[in-house]
């Protein structure tokens, strides 16, 4: 455990400043400008909605949250349950794109008060965590008490085995996506102190293509768990 | 030799066997996943989502390797 510590301060920059107390590092004060971005484009794209899309605007709004729904309603099974759990795991999409886009703009990472959030392990491990309980939460909600029984499905002596399968799901989910943004940052930021010029532009052009990946594993992947947690008895 | 030198030894050998299989496991998926694409053209939809989850989970074994690899390079002094 003692190794992990210097990863974890390195990678999260340390407090910049406290309020009442608590500490606050870059990644809260870049989280705090997303949700703002976040929030104002809800607002942009949801004014003046009309049952038949008159904007463009709006037509792009539907295009973009029609496609995400049908691609997660065939994950899930049907387009109804997507819808249902649409209004998390669209926003996980959203957020992670977000944040993961955040660490490409100039400055991010240098700055004080300005880093990717997905590129600290407490930011993706909060998320992880929130994909966790909302799975349980919800297998209790469909099955009742019915759902412990998933834990000893194809024989008790496995129960060892299921626990620790539900544990290690949040540690990968969130260590994948912490490993994948804050490796590709590390690995432009030393490409780019060898060479600054036209050199790290392949690597940030392929930064941009994993931070859209890495958003789509991490919904799909929720998506999976929620639908296997929610799937009915056979 | 100093720790030194063998926690940089030990960083570069950790992410050079963790991309190893992940590697070879990630080329076999995908050169299965376009075999099927070549003789169903109409199951691409499902075989490119099934194709990235499962990529995911091979991806998740490399990362494990290149935190640990930043883990061991974090106590160089």
């Amino acid at each position: 455990m003692d190794g992990m510590i210097p990863v974890v301060a390195s990678s999260e920059g340390g407090a910049i400043f406290k309020l009442f107390g608590l500490e606050i590092s870059s990644i809260t004060t870049t989280t705090w400008v997303i949700m703002l971005v976040l929030t104002m484009a809800c607002f942009f794209f949801s004014r003046r909605l009309k049952a038949i899309p008159e904007t463009k605007v709006q037509l792009i709004a539907e295009l973009t949250v029609d496609t995400l729904l049908g691609f997660l309603g065939s994950i899930m099974g049907s387009k109804e349950k997507a819808r249902y759990y649409f209004p998390m795991v669209g926003s996980f999409f959203f957020i992670i794109l977000a944040s993961n886009y955040s660490g490409l703009l100039p400055g991010a990472g240098h700055l004080p008060g300005f880093q990717a959030p997905t590129s600290a392990i407490s930011y993706t491990a909060a998320l992880a965590l929130v994909v966790f309980f909302s799975t349980h939460y919800h297998g209790f909600r469909t099955h009742g008490i019915h759902y412990l029984k998933h834990f000893i499905e194809p024989h008790p002596l496995m129960l060892p085995l299921t626990l620790m399968e539900e544990l290690i799901k949040p540690l990968s989910l969130s260590l994948r996506l912490y490993g994948n943004i804050y490796g590709e940052e590390t690995l432009v930021a030393s490409i780019f102190a060898m060479v600054p010029l036209f050199v790290p532009l392949p690597f940030m052009l392929l930064g941009v293509f994993f931070g859209f990946i890495q958003a789509l594993v991490f919904t799909l992947l929720t998506c999976t768990y929620l639908a296997s947690a929610t799937a009915e008895a056979h | 030799m100093t720790n030194d030198a063998f926690f940089a030894l030990g960083a570069a050998l950790a992410i050079g066997l963790a991309t190893f299989g992940p590697g070879i496991g990630q080329g076999l998926a995908a050169g299965r996943a376009f075999e099927g694409i070549a003789r169903q053209p109409e199951a691409t939809g499902d075989i490119r989502t099934l194709l990235i989850l499962s990529l995911a989970f091979m991806e998740a074994l490399c990362i494990f390797g290149l935190l640990i690899a930043f883990m061991l390079f974090g106590k160089i002094s």
